[in-house]
């Protein structure tokens, strides 16, 4: 049951793994401890405490404003003036998200196969240089895409390489340490056999483990495409171009016919990518099921390595069209301050309240993350009986992880006063979509045969889902969402413009009365934070991927 | 065999459309409570389809099913109540390896309990008598309750599908071919303990591959090509008559054996319609 959730890093595709010794007694639970179709719905709980939270939290002013931004969605504005523009932005956060995803491929493929142990084993016969190459880039990595592009924006000024630069480093570093756990995943008897015959060192390499390596390398690059498309939202939501900055717009100005144009065609790029990229997978990974054709192999090879290949041009062009000029990195601008008397002040900087910084961040973390892995088989299993309300259901988690948090976050404040909750509600929801569409992704690849068993025997069709099709997801599932939980831990810096949310918020308003040393030290606490928090996810993770 | 009670199943002129010949042809039967009934015949015959518009799974291209005297409902509900009569014994089994023998015994009274049971079935033991009786038929230590169905033999994995079968409490018991790939001395006993549950109130029809299992039923059912060639008293088919009966119901065919698909490979997981 690996499927949709192939892709998740450091833990190899979760094959069931096999229960309890055969033939071991019997074995009673000491305590009632939920049985796996149950855990999913677990961190649904979480809704209760939220739901009881909101009536005092909400404040109901925008109602009719939500009213209008809700009925906008059928009456979009055609004025070909709005619709120019809308496509201008479209056609930039496009590119920006094409050229930092092909830069980061190209980073990361180097920079994984550099940091991987069994190439620094081959080719020199010690293995500590992968290792600290690994831990370096733990570090961009850590700092996400957002805070990349403030930084540099305030480095280089406004420019289109900047956007390019900040989704290029941190997915490059993910990519490479992706690639890193793949390559010390595969099996080294090839390899070895080839060196045994003589072969030189990189010429074994590449013809033992590139092969194998492809195909987890396409799956999760395409993924990270999509995740680059909505950084590239996101990162125009923070003014560095693209449909993001108009969405921003418009919303603040309360142009909802405007917005709903530029939303609508951003929906469909997003939607036709994601099923563009569903079918190379399937046409690529997926093992012919009805037809065994040996002509297949080769010819699916070559049209993986030509469209990686393809990949290069492409990024040229779009770089061109776009005016990316990498030089415009080198030209730094004096930062407002630094230098100067004082700019580095220690009293300063403990003065800030650390404690309720950093357990505001970790509870956003927490609040998201059960809402985001609680949400879609809840909503799943309620829409079950009606197939009408089920398309509904993902429809909105296509909204969702289409729409950028922080925006999310500025509808919320419509009704609801800024704070944890309402920060916790926009990141949980943005991220449900995304969970939302691997789940269904799950159940659609799963087998229906207990399903069919069970409506079969007259039983309903939500009950039916629970027992039938929920046991074999449920742990892939979970560990996909304990994967999740470090990414929100990331994330929760682009909802901190909602205030009183924890080093987010304080990141952001540091940031913007220059104050470099209070930066630089909430930098370094959330990269620490990040790293602390991948640790404990990847113990979780393989927690739930070994016991059966 | 009396006229009067009202038959369990029944089929009228069943016809079923395949990709050219039609997989089923003018079946037309009965099943009356307390037979049991085995179904005969090559591969290809038409078996598995026949099963498959027994159970609801696939709906005839004309002619009609009958469940004790009812056409399929039309509402949702109802039909649910129908369906939870028929119990099926998949070929495949279809346990819910992530869940313990207990667990999964239960889930054949998932179609009559409502949501509060069904929720705490997957956090505690639910109706341990119950199912310890159920096991207790099957020959299977009440110890095994605890046990998740992964860790289970094969023979054990059976025995608990049956008994998984028995808690749905049927009133229609079909299968589909669920001897197929188990050892001879293991099929005769699992097949005696399905044959031993059929009470005056309930009716089985199997599906058969090995005509030497014939011994415990009352009536036999040849299909070839879609159509009932033979339906006559188990008795028939001993002797020299028998012998000649299932030579022309086998004619041209291979020897009974091996069956490529069962009743799962019709229509994978399509929901009971």
């Amino acid at each position: 049951m690996s499927g949709a959730f192939g892709f998740e890093p450091a833990v190899k595709p979760g094959v069931p793994a096999p229960a309890g010794p055969i033939g071991a007694g019997p074995r009673r639970p000491a305590m009632p401890w939920p049985a796996a179709p149950l855990q999913m719905l677990l961190p649904a709980l979480v809704l209760l405490p939220l739901l009881a939270w909101l009536p005092f939290t909400a404040h109901g002013g925008g109602l009719d404003l939500l009213g209008r931004f809700a009925l906008a969605a059928f009456t979009p504005s055609l004025d070909p003036l709005v619709v120019r523009s809308a496509l201008a932005g479209l056609a930039t956060t496009v590119g920006m998200a094409l050229l930092g995803w092909v830069a980061s491929l190209v980073l990361g493929v180097s920079l994984g196969v550099a940091s991987s142990r069994t190439l620094w084993r081959t080719c020199c016969g010690r293995v500590w240089p992968g290792g600290w190459i690994r831990r370096l880039l733990a570090v961009p990595r850590a700092v996400h895409e957002l805070l990349w592009g403030l930084l540099l924006l305030q480095l280089v000024g406004l420019q289109p390489v900047v956007a390019v630069v900040a989704i290029a480093l941190p997915f490059g570093a993910l990519v490479a340490r992706v690639v890193a756990d793949l390559l010390d995943g595969l099996d080294t008897g090839r390899l070895e056999a080839l060196r045994l015959a003589g072969a030189p060192a990189p010429a074994a390499l590449f013809t033992a483990l590139g092969p194998p390596l492809l195909p987890g390398l396409l799956s999760y690059g395409g993924y990270r495409l999509e995740c680059a498309l909505r950084s590239a939202t996101l990162l125009g939501v923070f003014g560095l171009g693209g449909l993001g900055t108009d969405l921003r717009l418009t919303l603040q100005s309360l142009e909802f016919h405007e917005l709903w144009t530029g939303l609508w065609l951003l929906l469909a790029v997003m939607l036709a990518l994601e099923a563009g990229l569903g079918w190379l997978r399937r046409r690529w990974l997926m093992p012919r099921r009805l037809a065994l054709s040996q002509a297949g192999v080769g010819v699916r090879g070559r049209e993986m390595v030509l469209a990686l290949v393809a990949l290069l041009p492409l990024g040229f062009g779009v770089g061109r069209a776009l005016g990316v000029d990498p030089r415009g990195l080198l030209t730094w601008q004096p930062l407002q301050g630094v230098g100067g008397s004082g700019w580095w002040d220690g009293d300063r900087l403990l003065a800030l309240p650390w404690p309720s910084l950093i357990g505001g961040t970790l509870a956003l973390t927490l609040l998201a993350a059960a809402l985001a892995v609680g949400l879609p088989p809840l909503q799943l299993l309620v829409s079950a009986p009606w197939p009408p309300l089920r398309r509904l259901v993902q429809l909105s988690w296509a909204f969702a992880r289409l729409w950028p948090p922080p925006l999310t976050a500025l509808l919320l404040l419509l009704l609801l006063q800024p704070g944890l909750l309402t920060a916790a509600l926009a990141l949980g929801l943005h991220n449900a979509g995304i969970l939302g569409r691997l789940l269904a992704e799950a159940l659609a690849d799963g087998s229906s045969a207990r399903h069919g068993a069970l409506v079969s025997a007259g039983v309903g069709p939500r009950l039916a889902l629970l027992y039938g099709r929920y046991p074999a997801v449920a742990r892939p599932y979970l560990a996909y969402g304990a994967y999740r939980a470090d990414v929100l831990l990331r994330d929760t810096v682009v909802v901190g413009l909602v205030g009183a949310t924890g080093l987010g918020s304080q990141l952001l308003e540091s940031l913007s009365s220059f104050a470099w040393d209070q930066l630089l030290a909430l930098v370094a606490v959330y990269v620490l934070l990040t790293l602390l928090g991948e640790e404990l996810s990847d113990r979780v993770r393989r927690q739930l991927l070994r016991c059966g | 065999m009396s006229q009067a009670v009202q038959p369990l199943l029944e089929l009228r002129q069943v016809r079923l459309d395949g990709r050219g010949l039609p997989r089923l042809a003018a079946v037309s039967l009965a099943l009356h409570p307390g037979e049991r009934v085995a179904l005969l015949g090559p591969s290809g015959a038409g078996k598995s389809s026949l099963l498959a518009v027994a159970n609801g799974l696939l709906a005839p291209s004309s002619g009609q099913v009958l469940w004790q005297g009812e056409p399929p409902a039309r509402s949702r509900r109802a039909r649910r109540r129908q369906q939870a009569r028929i119990g099926t014994l998949w070929q495949d089994l279809r346990l819910i390896e992530e869940l313990t023998v207990q667990q999964n015994l239960n889930a054949g009274r998932l179609a009559v309990w409502g949501w509060p049971r069904a929720l705490l079935n997957l956090l505690m033991p639910l109706d341990t008598a119950a199912n310890a009786a159920a096991l207790a038929k099957v020959d299977l230590p009440p110890e095994l309750l605890h046990q998740p169905v992964a860790a289970l033999s094969g023979g054990q994995r059976q025995r608990v599908a049956i008994a998984r079968l028995l808690r749905q409490e049927p009133s229609l018991l079909l299968a589909d071919e669920p001897l197929a790939s188990l050892d001879p001395r293991l099929a005769g006993a699992l097949l005696a303990l399905l044959l031993a549950e059929v009470t005056p109130q309930r009716a089985m029809l199997l599906s058969l591959h090995r005509p030497d299992l014939l011994a415990g039923f009352d009536r036999v059912i040849g299909l070839r090509a879609g159509r009932i060639v033979v339906d006559a008293p188990a008795a028939a088919l001993r002797g020299a008559a028998g012998e000649s009966l299932l030579a022309e119901l086998y004619q041209g065919s291979e020897a009974p054996g091996v069956h490529p698909g069962g009743l799962g490979a019709l229509r994978e997981g399509g929901e009971a319609r």
